[in-house]
């Protein structure tokens, strides 16, 4: 499989890659156990730094979507969180939140706005990337 | 932006207040510059803005009016044999042995390195298609310049800084010159990272190419140090947005031109949908305008 670099594009050349996997995922191109191509055949590929793509896997492996395999290199996970996972460790940090509203008798309508401010504040000031 | 001057240089190339007067003018002015191991540096200027002159001071062939520069920790005007031995250095007019062939002068320079590995030496020279046997004086002006890449590459250093070393190659050359550079560091994918990462300076008028393999991009004019970070964090932050933007502080503006800006949204993050992100093409031109 190729990726597909566009080294004068705004969006760092990591942040392509990240991208790349994370859709081709999605749409089932790659599937867990595949194996993507070496740090080294994809820098030589598109004569970019080693060290960029190096940071895209990095990235990659720590949200455990890839796996690092000996003498193999990076492979698509086999157990990726699924949606409902995701959203089962969303829920007890919300039923913290929904007890705060009861008990301080706040409309249903203004805590959502609360989480929506929060959600948007996040974004903006998210950690870049994790070194 | 890192343009604070840490209390100790902590960097593999690094330079403190460098100056640099001749007949009373500033060709360098007081630049400060900590370059982190693994770095990849693109120095981009204009023509006189002084980055060949930065490089020899770094590199130690030119003394500075004041200020210090260091590589690998040592002095650049006293290298050490073992520095010495780890640094690569490409001038913008290479100095070679015009009646040696290539091969011979391979093997010349060759024989000044311990580190020096005649195979690697002969993969690279046959990856951008050097004449072996032919004599140094007969090689084009392009050829002359990818030797004197291979010369300073051979040796596998630790340091390597290029003073337009793509200039007079085509755009085929210049892609396999940037491949060359990570030859012999490959990170495998089942280690975590060899343990030698050259650490690269590149001065180069070559954006596009520059763009690929940067970590860290430095700007330079008229002798002064404008603006240095991570590539990536020029693309993420740096934004070009109209004058008349509102809530800009003087912190957050990098630089004005004309009708338009280039402000970090670092320092305003209202900002931060605004505008554009800028190509190392357009950052070069605000910045020189």
């Amino acid at each position: 499989m190729n990726f597909d670099i566009t080294p004068a594009s705004p969006t760092p050349i990591y942040r392509q890659i990240v991208e790349q996997v994370r859709r081709l995922i999605s749409s089932g191109q790659l599937r867990p156990g595949d194996d993507l191509p070496s740090v080294r055949n994809v820098a030589l590929q598109h004569a970019i730094n080693p060290m960029t793509v190096s940071k895209a896997y990095s990235m990659l492996e720590t949200e455990g979507i890839l796996t690092r395999r000996r003498g193999v290199g990076m492979v698509i996970s086999d157990s990726m969180p699924t949606h409902q996972d995701k959203l089962a460790l969303l829920r007890p940090a919300l039923m913290a939140a929904t007890q705060i509203t009861r008990q301080l008798n706040i409309d249903d309508v203004e805590a959502h706005a609360v989480f929506q401010s929060c959600l948007k504040e996040w974004t903006k000031n998210e950690p870049n990337d994790p070194v | 932006m890192n343009q604070t001057i840490p209390y100790r240089q902590e960097g593999v190339i690094s330079c403190q207040q460098l100056t640099l007067q001749r007949d009373y003018e500033t060709v360098l002015g007081g630049i400060s510059l900590d370059i982190p191991r693994g770095a990849v540096v693109g120095l981009v200027g204009r023509n006189g803005a002084g980055k060949s002159t930065l490089l020899r001071c770094l590199v130690g062939l030119t003394a500075p009016t004041t200020g210090t520069a260091l590589l690998l920790g040592c002095p650049s005007l006293e290298l050490t044999e073992t520095v010495r031995a780890s640094l690569g250095y490409v001038a913008q007019m290479p100095d070679l042995f015009e009646w040696m062939s290539v091969y011979e002068h391979l093997k010349a320079i060759g024989r000044a390195y311990p580190a020096w590995n005649e195979k690697r030496c002969l993969i690279l020279a046959a990856r951008l298609n050097l004449p072996l046997g032919r004599a140094v004086r007969k090689l084009s002006g392009g050829d002359q310049q990818k030797l004197a890449v291979v010369l300073a590459l051979a040796h596998d250093p630790e340091v390597l800084i290029l003073d337009e070393p793509v200039a007079s190659l085509d755009p085929m050359t210049r892609r396999d010159f940037m491949r060359a550079l990570f030859i012999g560091h490959d990170l495998t994918d089942d280690l975590p990272g060899s343990d030698v990462e050259p650490t690269i300076l590149i001065s180069s008028h070559l954006l596009s190419d520059l763009e690929r393999v940067v970590s860290h991009v430095a700007f330079l004019r008229n002798g002064r140090l404008q603006l240095f970070d991570t590539w990536d964090a020029m693309l993420e932050h740096l934004r070009l947005v109209p004058n008349d933007t509102s809530g800009v502080s003087a912190s957050a503006l990098i630089c004005r031109n004309g009708a338009q800006s280039v402000i970090d949204t670092r320092c305003a993050p209202h900002c931060v949908n605004l505008g554009h992100a800028l190509s190392l093409d357009e950052l070069f031109v605000e910045l020189n305008s």
